[in-house]
């Protein structure tokens, strides 16, 4: 019986493994995640540890079956992107990423709305250097937009928790629901980290720009954290099951023409969590356990896949769909490993993938949710078409692209294959799945019927790519950018900024004053007048503050003789 | 799936185009067995529209092409140039700010 | 003994003052500043134990009994700032030899240190007496003792610097002045808790009234409350750098004591926010001054500049918590007054860190320093990430106690303000990361060292310090309570 918090463990190896180098380093890291599971992995549910802190009640530490369940996933993922990290990973990589890995235990474990809030900023504070170890001037800015976006959701998360605050008198982060304000709030924040529709582009937009390390653990805990949050505050509530199927459907389009092959795995990663929104939305015992079964599935194949595809970054230098094709020839083994992960993801029976999705399909038809049920059909068909074919079709076979590079380390092949055998033992033997999930389970995978339809599903698929690949239907890789909604944010602001502030400089020109000057202060406006020349910001004369003084006294007088 | 003819190099199992063939004509071969599956295989069935023969990989089939040829209509709409977002600023003072502190940045190819 | 602590916390450093000039440009008068300096810090806590012990302490200057004489009188709240002005006296001090050594010519030195020591005796005078017309004579000590300081920086636009400060400076004492000469004329007394008993008998008067606009502006003006935080930037951008560490940290928080003290213990809760309604003009000058200032911070190139922005911002913070006028609003604004000290002293050791090592605050100075000067810069990190409101720092603890008592008077505007503001926080602290962390330095400069380890221990005694109440808030909060009980219920 132990009851350390394996957060610590994590921040205490991270702080270790700041101070060595070389090898020492790696494989001090490498230990972390194994010496907080010797622990870890003996907690028991039921575990609570308190704490009164300016005037609450918190709960830091509250250890039950749902969260054991991410506890463990938490350590397998850490080691494994640990492990991939053995030769691709420097100081600042390895330490964010423990540091990282240990703010998603600190939010699993968190029982009150205080402490999942510091771990959510947490999250993203510690992850955003893994973004900017790229060192390039995309990466950085990706970074920022990342890190600004998840303190937002931070932000967010602490308003709805002082509204429910004071709506419900507790800060216990136990089921919360959508009916008062503050849970609209925090189902907001738990949005945007879950990358719900219209919210999802800081995940397109930054994974890729990430080092292939930083993917590796990127993919792993941010949006797990926020299916776990869901999980447990907002289980049953209807319009999940609606947002969920939003998500599970629309980013395979966007899969499809992208060419980043890290990207394709960022939208379809968009897809998966669909599944598990959908789940739980639904919020039968089947729906949530099939929920949390795939986000621990999914950590494994997407782990498998974001691995692979961080191989041929490491070797060939980018993952340009375009200008990949035919590493098979090079890198056997990472191919193998990405076709296992494909599988997975795709719910090949016997893959890992398929004792989870099937059970969240399943709860829908229960639940008579036809046309969800048919979206989630048609995402399924669209995930294989685009994660299982695309991304080991255009990667490693299609048409040579005269690379001839060297196979991946042999540290990253460990990773990938560990992986990929625990994909496929899931998939074999989901009962030792099955026995850690959080609610009672009633479910029977391997039935006739469901691996007959899941093959039927997945084989004509496969056809039709064949078909408008022989007929040269299917639209070509292309370099290019594909518009998504993070254009607005990073186009169309900055333009109505710029245009405002074009506008506010005409009307200022012909005298009609200051106040539209305050509406322009975006972007160059903002420079304009808050810059060092701007009239907030240089040095005003001293006769006008002095007539400030008088304005303000003059306020004053009016408000006291008003009163 | 065409090789670049290397003369020195080793012929790679999926450089000859009979192998590929043959792993066409498998997945033909396998697409039939399971269309005709459901003559034998009597499916448990939840819902009406299940019950249509060969649903399943009907649906399959034709929700892929229309997804692949809506996803090329959309492309129409969506693409740009591969450095549309690197061509001038982004819209952040904190990511921009280096390099050019000194304030009088022009705003570029404001639409 | 502990009967004498009150006057002997502003005897020190009053004669430490003229000591340190007759000891002439020796290093003498360095190491009789900082005992002084140390010795008042030491003083502040016994006083704040024996407060938080034993109830407020009141002592008659000379023996005579007010109204007549001048008594000091201590409660939680002088004793938490009095604390706030001497452990920022004391760890500038601390840090201040190098610096002054390098901005500083050697015949002025003498007169620098005692220019600093009257500066904290007049704020810390400020802060301890009961009587109005006190508040004033050492307002103006530490006034005109920061003029001098602040033209002692080695820019010629020092100097203009300090004239507009001088001016500006000068108006506010006046108004303050005319506001306590006003009361005096109605009520007779100076003593502040007299003054209390016996305004709500004229309290409607044209004279009362007048005097509170004059103080409210006058007050405004001394602590920089946006619009009249004009003379703020250039001040704290052009004197010298120990300077800017001290007043940026000390001075207008000291003026937003002077403004609680008057309008909770003088003029009253009854008068000022019922009566008058004066938390509408505060708290929406403190709105937009949180939103335009922090706003201003991110399109500054000087970092001290930045950092006198975001003061201007912080202020704000301060007077939007006190004009909820209620128990967390009040906790919220006194802590984060205590809060705001450490960390903006800390951030502006940094910066003379910076400066005593590369000769400039520029940001481009700041290029590639997380490198050249990595224990600094990591401290301008944490102290940046307290700004920001980050949790485990203080500045969150402050953020929570505003948002909670903006949803408790239902401001929303308020909130949605106060989050917005974090957000460009984000990005002004980014800013100067971005040039130290992700910047090269000129190829052409000099090779840079870390700061010497004399600056980097005090500055890292105030950033651990931000860490060490940003987790246990028991201590802070505790003082920063009780004296908004105090306030509240209307004493003195």
């Amino acid at each position: 019986m132990s009851n350390l918090h394996p957060a610590l463990v994590f921040f205490a190896g991270a702080l270790l493994v700041a101070m060595l180098r070389g090898r020492a380093q790696a494989l001090v890291a490498l230990l972390v995640p194994i010496v907080s599971a010797w622990s870890a992995f003996q907690l028991t549910a039921g575990t609570e540890i308190t704490l009164s802190i300016f005037d609450y009640e918190l709960m830091p530490f509250r250890v039950d079956r749902l969260s054991l369940l991410f506890n463990y996933l938490f350590h397998i993922a850490a080691f494994l992107a640990l492990l991939f990290a053995w030769e691709a990973g420097d100081r600042l990589q390895r330490v964010s990423g423990l540091l990282y890995a240990g703010s998603a235990l600190l939010a699993v474990f968190a029982g009150d709305l205080i402490t999942l809030f510091v771990a959510w900023e947490l999250l993203a504070v510690t992850s955003v250097f893994l973004i900017w170890a790229r060192g390039t001037e995309r990466a950085n800015r990706s970074g920022m937009r990342y890190l600004i976006v998840q303190i937002l959701s931070g932000v967010i998360l602490l308003a709805g928790a002082i509204l429910h605050l004071r709506e419900t008198g507790s800060l216990a982060f136990n089921e919360i629901g959508i009916a008062t304000l503050g849970g609209k709030l925090i189902l907001l924040a738990l949005g945007i980290k879950a990358a719900f529709p219209f919210l999802h582009s800081w995940l397109v937009d930054a994974y890729p720009e990430a080092t292939p390390v930083g993917t590796v653990f990127l993919s792993s805990f941010t949006t797990k954290v926020a299916v776990y949050a869901l999980a447990r505050g907002f289980a049953g509530e209807p319009i999940l099951v609606i947002v969920g199927g939003a998500m599970a459907a629309f980013p395979i389009f966007f899969a499809v023409i992208e060419n980043d092959l890290r990207r394709v795995l960022g939208y379809s990663m968009i897809n998966q969590i669909g599944f598990m929104v959908v789940g739980v939305g639904i919020g039968t015992d089947l729906a949530l356990n099939g929920a949390v079964a795939h986000a621990f599935n999914d950590v494994l194949f997407k782990g498998v896949l974001m691995m692979s595809m961080g191989a041929v970054l490491y070797r060939v230098g980018h993952v340009n769909g375009s200008d990949l094709g035919g590493l098979y020839k090079s890198m056997p083994f990472t191919t193998v490993f990405c076709c296992v992960g494909a599988a997975s993801i795709s719910a090949f029976p016997l893959f890992s993938g398929f004792v989870s999705k099937s059970m969240v399909v399943a709860a829908v038809l229960h639940e008579h949710h036809i046309v969800v049920w048919m979206i989630l059909l048609f995402a399924s068909a669209g995930v294989f078409h685009h994660a299982g074919i695309k991304i080991p079709f255009f990667a490693f076979f299609s048409h040579d692209s005269g690379l001839r590079v060297k196979e991946a380390p042999k540290s990253m092949l460990f990773a990938m294959g560990i992986g990929a055998v625990l994909c496929i033992g899931i998939g074999c033997f989901p009962q030792f799945l099955y026995a850690r999930l959080p609610w009672p389970v009633d479910y029977v995978p391997y039935t006739g019927t469901h691996v007959l339809t899941q093959m039927q599903i997945l084989f004509f698929s496969a056809l039709a790519f064949t078909w408008l690949k022989l007929t040269h239907l299917y639209p070509p890789e292309l370099r290019a950018v594909h518009l998504d909604i993070d254009w607005l944010y990073r186009r169309a602001l900055p333009a109505t900024a710029r245009g405002v502030a074009m506008v506010a400089e005409r009307v200022r020109l012909f005298g009609a004053g200051l106040a539209l000057s305050f509406v322009s202060g975006l972007q160059q406006a903002g420079r304009h007048h808050l810059g060092p020349d701007g009239i907030f910001g240089r040095t005003w004369a001293t006769g006008s503050i002095a007539v400030w003084v008088a304005i303000l006294l003059v306020i004053y007088l009016i408000f006291e003789y008003g009163a | 799936m065409m090789s670049e003819n290397r003369p020195n190099e080793k012929q790679y199992w999926f450089d000859q185009p009979k192998n590929v063939k043959l792993i066409l004509r498998g997945l033909y071969v396998t697409c039939a067995g399971l269309f005709l599956a459901d003559f034998f295989y009597h499916r448990h069935v939840d819902e009406p529209m299940e019950k249509i023969f060969g649903f399943y990989g009907i649906y399959g089939f034709v929700s892929c092409v229309i997804l692949v040829l809506a996803a090329k209509e959309m492309r129409k709409l969506l693409i740009r140039k591969d450095d549309y977002y690197d061509s001038a600023e982004d819209g952040m003072p904190g990511g921009n700010a280096g390099g050019n502190p000194g304030g009088s940045k022009s705003g570029g190819d404001a639409p | 003994m502990i009967a004498e602590h009150p006057v002997i916390q502003i005897l020190i450093p009053l004669l430490g003052a003229p000591l340190c000039v007759l000891t002439g440009r020796g290093v003498l008068a360095y190491w009789l500043a900082l005992a002084c300096s140390l010795a008042s810090l030491f003083v502040a806590t016994r006083l704040l134990a024996t407060v938080m012990a034993t109830g407020p302490i009141v002592y008659e200057l000379g023996g005579w009994a007010a109204p007549w004489g001048i008594e000091y009188r201590i409660g939680p709240l002088n004793s938490f700032v009095l604390l706030l002005v001497a452990l920022l006296g004391a760890m500038v001090m601390l840090a201040a030899k190098k610096s002054v050594e390098s901005e500083i010519p050697g015949d002025r030195r003498h007169f620098f240190y005692a220019a600093m020591l009257l500066c904290q005796t007049g704020l810390l005078g400020i802060t301890i007496t009961g009587d109005a017309f006190n508040v004033f004579v050492f307002l103006e000590i530490a006034a005109l003792s920061s003029y001098v300081l602040i033209a002692m920086g080695h820019q010629r636009r020092a100097l203009y610097a300090s004239y507009q400060y001088l001016i500006m400076g000068t108006i506010g004492s006046t108004f303050i002045l005319i506001s306590i000469g006003l009361l005096y004329q109605m009520t007779g007394t100076l003593n502040m808790a007299d003054l209390a008993a016996r305004l709500p008998a004229v309290g409607d008067t044209r004279t009362v009234l007048v005097s509170f606009a004059f103080f409210m502006v006058g007050v405004s003006l001394k602590m920089a409350l946006f619009p009249l935080h004009m003379w703020l930037p250039n001040a704290y951008t052009y004197a010298p750098s120990i300077v800017s560490a001290f007043l940026a940290s000390t001075a207008t928080k000291v003026a937003v004591y002077v403004m609680i003290r008057f309008l909770f213990s003088i003029y009253g809760p009854a008068f000022a926010f019922d009566r008058i309604g004066v938390s509408q003009i505060l708290g929406s000058l403190a709105l937009v001054g949180i939103v335009i200032m922090s706003a201003a911070a991110i399109f500054q190139n000087n970092v001290k500049r930045l950092l006198a922005y975001s003061s201007v911002a912080q202020i704000g913070y301060i007077v939007l918590g006190i004009s909820f006028a209620s128990e967390n609003g009040l906790t919220g604004g006194i802590v984060h007054l205590f809060n705001h000290g450490l960390m903006k002293g800390a951030l502006f050791l940094v910066v003379a860190a910076v400066v005593y090592r590369v000769g400039s605050s520029d940001l481009n100075a700041f290029r590639g320093l997380g490198r050249a000067m990595p224990v600094t810069m990591f401290l301008f990190v944490l102290g940046g990430l307290g700004m920001i409101g980050v949790p485990l720092t203080v500045g969150f603890i402050s953020k929570w106690y505003l948002i909670l008592a903006a949803i408790e008077t239902g401001h929303w505007l308020a909130v949605a303000l106060v989050l917005l503001s974090s957000l460009l926080a984000v990005i002004y602290v980014w800013r100067v990361v971005e040039f130290a962390y992700f910047q090269p330095r000129d190829r052409d400069s000099d090779p840079v060292g870390e700061a010497p380890l004399s600056m980097l221990v005090p500055t890292a005694i105030l950033v651990l310090a931000t860490i060490v109440f940003g987790i246990n808030t028991e201590w802070t909060v505790g003082v920063a309570r009780a004296a908004a009980v105090f306030l509240l219920g209307g004493h003195a």
